[in-house]
């Protein structure tokens, strides 16, 4: 995209060298000056961008709204071309490598609004990740996110509201909806579907077979069954299957946090005392103890530990570890950790996953190819495979078959099986089988073949399925929201004004009708409905970006207005110029 | 699943070439033809055996040559990244194609999509077999063999996506969504990225191609494998796998691996090879080199 735009530049510059050394013999040091001035000017060019998105077979959704964008661009004046690639592939290209201008993504979780530290936090700006991915580095977003971790649970919401605001202002990305999520289930095998929200562990532990057998899901994702390494980006997205192998000192419980693999916590001001449990072993039969958790914590700030050239930050846990601000183990079982917030949002760092420190210690080099090093920073830890991973959690890696399945084994002492309070793993095997898109995931179940669909149905699918007796599409509050989002890190995406007219190009009320089939709701602002201030909460229309057009068409001289105000301008062949 | 979908293509594709020779070739040649079985399968052994390696490293290569090539920057530097430049030039074709949509068409494109297509690639390596003469056999693997290294080559360096995926709603993976079970099937042999060009379509053309070559021996085969060749290759648009630049590349893969079988299998016939390489070949020379020094 770089070449086509600055080719003709280039070219253009040349003549004009070329014309005016050819003059220059005869010409005096005046006109040196003017030949210079005129020659050395960069011409403002045509805009093209380029738009991010995996295929169809990654994301159905995604490449359509890509599309949508696309020719919306087009009508605006705007040449606009699609860069379409694999589900892994995005995630390298974007949140690793940051090379991208738009891209169509999907957050993995946002019920708490500090997930927006990780996210846009000036300081992990040039990290590689999930920690802002845009590049967004910004003063005053900076200071009310840390507002916003700080403030006692009376200002929370207020704090929160005014981050929200200035999220929408700034337009790191533009939030377009969040899709249902529809899951087929069979009751005729297990009871307590609705328990957990069954997009995280505990959706998965407490349930009360009806029958003999495994427990049978279907994936619709073949990441799982080739990469393990709960640090990985580009193989997690809400890492299921990670997340029952490894355990955290907490665990996620609808909006709550509750103690795991932590017996208990007890807050002091800012400093939690935490107690592990009683005799954790890790799944090779080494034991765990606090030291495992505060290398973990150490290990996901610097993957190298200190003894690399530079530090290399984990890509996933980035902003739920920053919580920590200091961590001391009193002995094997207790920890004091001191936390940068209020308990409230400050629990959150007990997500982040504890890993055996006698595996990963050795996984601090930069990992090597062929005997030569990577690019620094590149640490083992962050493209280590991790087949067959060595948690603590209460499946054990089993075995799988590449691009197949997948299969966990129970681990019969695991504390969740003794501690009351917990749901336990009620299967001896949970078995993921891949599937290659929603109908035939929906065929499995309806045939007995498996239990519940791990991965959300896509919405095109959900008229197909045939509800029966047995066979129960289950609708949970929906944890993902989609958006576009912008590098902010280049121009002209680094204005902001730019950014906030191209996201009011995107109609998002026609986008939920038409690629989502009314499975999926609008959002003018990252957050749940708890969060939102009033002026962010979408009723009619978007309040923040409200679409330029109507019906799903773009309003030309409307948008053309605005991009003039904003300082833009338009060639006689009505091509919005931009330097770029 | 994957080894249930396997059987029935077996059963099915075995029924229909059992029927195929009796039509077509007729019992009298196959009884014939018996009692030639050891010189034939010995003429065309070098055929066979080039097909079996490039078919051997075919199936590895599809999946590690698109990883493999990243990381040596082979697709970096040669590549094209081509999705988005097919879309625009045809993108409205196969939404079009698609309007014709009936469940009979789709039951029909689908059928022949996964058994027509091994039907048409295995019966008439046994129809040839039936003849005296083993130079079509041996044309039709080469041509084969050339299909798939041309079109790995291909792979390396165009890298595409499939019209359902870029337009899942126009689009509509028809034979996916219909029967889901045959995904199993195909999802074992390929990458989503390896579309041009289309290798149903090439080798259903190839098969045709060579018939056309040898309508006069088998004057029924002809029309039958043009008919099936052709519904191959609508069928990769129509169920939405293939764009249509991918078929036409097909077809022009097909048309250049078929002249290119008919020279190279003129030029070194395995006979000669074989002679050269044999023992009594190595011996043969070793002796008039004996000769010479003396």
């Amino acid at each position: 995209m770089d070449e086509r735009r600055s080719n003709p530049t280039a070219s253009s510059r040349r003549d004009v060298i070329a014309a005016g050394s050819a003059g220059l013999v005869a010409t005096s040091a005046g006109c040196v000056r003017r030949a210079r001035n005129v020659a050395t000017r960069d011409p403002v060019g045509p805009l093209s961008v380029t738009i991010t998105t995996a295929v169809a077979d990654y994301d159905r959704e995604g490449i359509q709204i890509a599309r949508r964008l696309a020719e919306t661009l087009e009508l605006v004046g705007i040449d606009a071309s699609l860069r379409t690639v694999s589900r892994e592939e995005l995630r390298r290209s974007v949140l690793v490598n940051h090379d991208f201008e738009l891209y169509v993504g999907r957050q993995p979780e946002f019920s708490d609004p500090d997930f927006l530290y990780e996210l846009l936090h000036s300081r992990f700006a040039q990290e590689s990740g999930r920690q802002n991915p845009f590049g967004l580095t910004s003063g005053t977003v900076d200071e009310l996110l840390s507002r916003q971790r700080r403030a006692g649970a009376e200002d929370r919401p207020d704090a929160v509201a005014e981050l929200l605001s200035v999220v929408a202002r700034e337009c790191p990305f533009a939030p377009i909806c969040v899709p249902d999520e529809h899951r087929l289930v069979r009751d005729d095998r297990f009871a307590g579907w609705d328990d957990a929200y069954l997009g995280d562990r505990l959706g998965y532990l407490g349930l009360e077979p009806l029958g003999e057998g495994d427990l049978r899901g279907v994936i619709l994702d073949t990441l799982p069954t080739k990469n393990l390494n709960p640090l990985s980006v580009e193989f997690r997205n809400r890492g299921i299957f990670v997340d029952l192998v490894y355990d955290s000192l907490g665990a996620l419980d609808g909006g709550d946090v509750r103690p795991w693999l932590a017996e208990e916590w007890c807050w002091e001001d800012r400093t939690a005392t935490v107690t592990l449990r009683e005799g954790v072993e890790w799944h090779d039969g080494e034991s765990l103890d606090a030291h495992d958790v505060a290398f973990s914590y150490r290990l996901v700030a610097d993957t190298s530990l200190g003894t690399g050239s530079m530090p290399a930050p984990a890509p996933r846990y980035r902003g739920l570890a920053s919580i920590v601000e200091e961590l001391e183990v009193e002995d094997g079982r207790t920890l004091s950790i001191t936390v940068g917030a209020e308990p409230e949002p400050g629990v959150r760092a007990f997500l982040v996953p504890v890993l055996p420190e006698h595996v990963w210690e050795d996984r601090t080099d930069d990992a090597t190819l062929f005997g030569f090093r990577s690019t620094p920073g590149t640490t083992e830890a962050i493209v280590t495979d991790n087949v067959p991973p060595v948690g603590s959690g209460p499946f054990a890696f089993a075995d799988r078959t590449e691009r197949d399945w997948l299969a966990l084994d129970r681990v019969d002492d695991h504390f969740s099986r003794t501690a009351e309070e917990l749901p336990e793993a009620t299967v001896e095997r949970l078995r993921a089988t891949v599937h290659p898109r929603s109908t035939s995931a929906i065929e499995a179940i309806e045939a007995n073949d498996a239990d519940v669909t791990v991965s959300t149905l896509e919405a095109y699918s959900i008229a197909g399925v045939t509800e029966t007796d047995a066979v129960r599409l289950v609708t949970q509050p929906p944890r993902t929201y989609y958006y576009v989002g912008f590098n902010v890190r280049s121009a002209p995406f680094a204005n902001p004004e730019f950014r906030t007219i191209l996201a009011r190009l995107l109609d998002k009320a026609w986008l939920v009708e038409e690629v989502f089939e009314g499975q999926a709701s609008p959002i003018a602002s990252p957050a749940t409905e708890e969060w939102l201030p009033d002026s962010l909460v979408w009723e009619d229309g978007d309040p923040v970006a409200p679409f330029l057009g109507d019906d799903g068409e773009p309003n030309v001289s409307a948008t053309r207005g605005a991009f003039e105000r904003a300082g833009f301008s338009y060639d006689g062949e009505g091509r919005l110029l931009a330097r770029g | 699943m994957f080894l249930y979908v396997l059987l029935r293509l077996t059963v099915v594709v075995l029924a229909m070439v059992l029927i195929g020779l009796v039509v077509v070739v007729g019992t009298d040649r196959l009884r014939r033809s018996r009692r030639d079985v050891r010189r034939r399968a010995r003429a065309i052994a070098p055929a066979a055996a080039v097909l079996v390696v490039v078919l051997s490293t075919n199936s590895v290569a599809r999946r590690v040559v698109p990883d493999g090539s990243h990381i040596v920057g082979i697709r970096a530097t040669f590549g094209v990244d081509a999705t988005w430049w097919i879309y625009e030039l045809e993108g409205g074709f196969l939404p079009w194609l698609q309007s014709f949509e009936t469940a009979a068409l789709t039951a029909y494109f689908s059928f022949i999509y996964v058994y027509g297509y091994v039907f048409l690639l295995v019966f008439p390596v046994l129809a040839y077999l039936a003849l005296p003469d083993t130079r079509p056999v041996r044309e039709l693997l080469v041509a084969y063999s050339l299909n798939y290294a041309l079109g790995l080559l291909c792979y390396l360096l165009v890298i595409a996506y499939g019209p359902r995926n870029v337009m899942p709603e126009l689009v509509d993976a028809l034979m996916y969504d219909a029967y889901p079970r045959y995904q199993h099937l195909t999802r074992q042999v390929n990458r989503n990225t390896n579309v041009f060009p289309s290798l149903h379509t090439s080798l259903a053309v190839t098969v045709a191609l060579v018939a056309y070559r040898t309508r006069e021996t088998y004057p029924l085969w002809y029309p039958i494998a043009a008919v099936l060749g052709l519904s191959v290759a609508v069928s990769t648009m129509y169920l939405g796998i293939h764009w249509a630049i991918d078929v036409v590349a097909g077809a022009v893969l097909a048309a250049v691996s078929v002249a290119l079988a008919a020279r190279l299998v003129g030029r070194f016939s395995p006979g000669e090879l074989l002679g050269r390489f044999s023992v009594e070949g190595l011996l043969g020379r070793l002796s008039l080199r004996e000769r010479l020094e003396r």
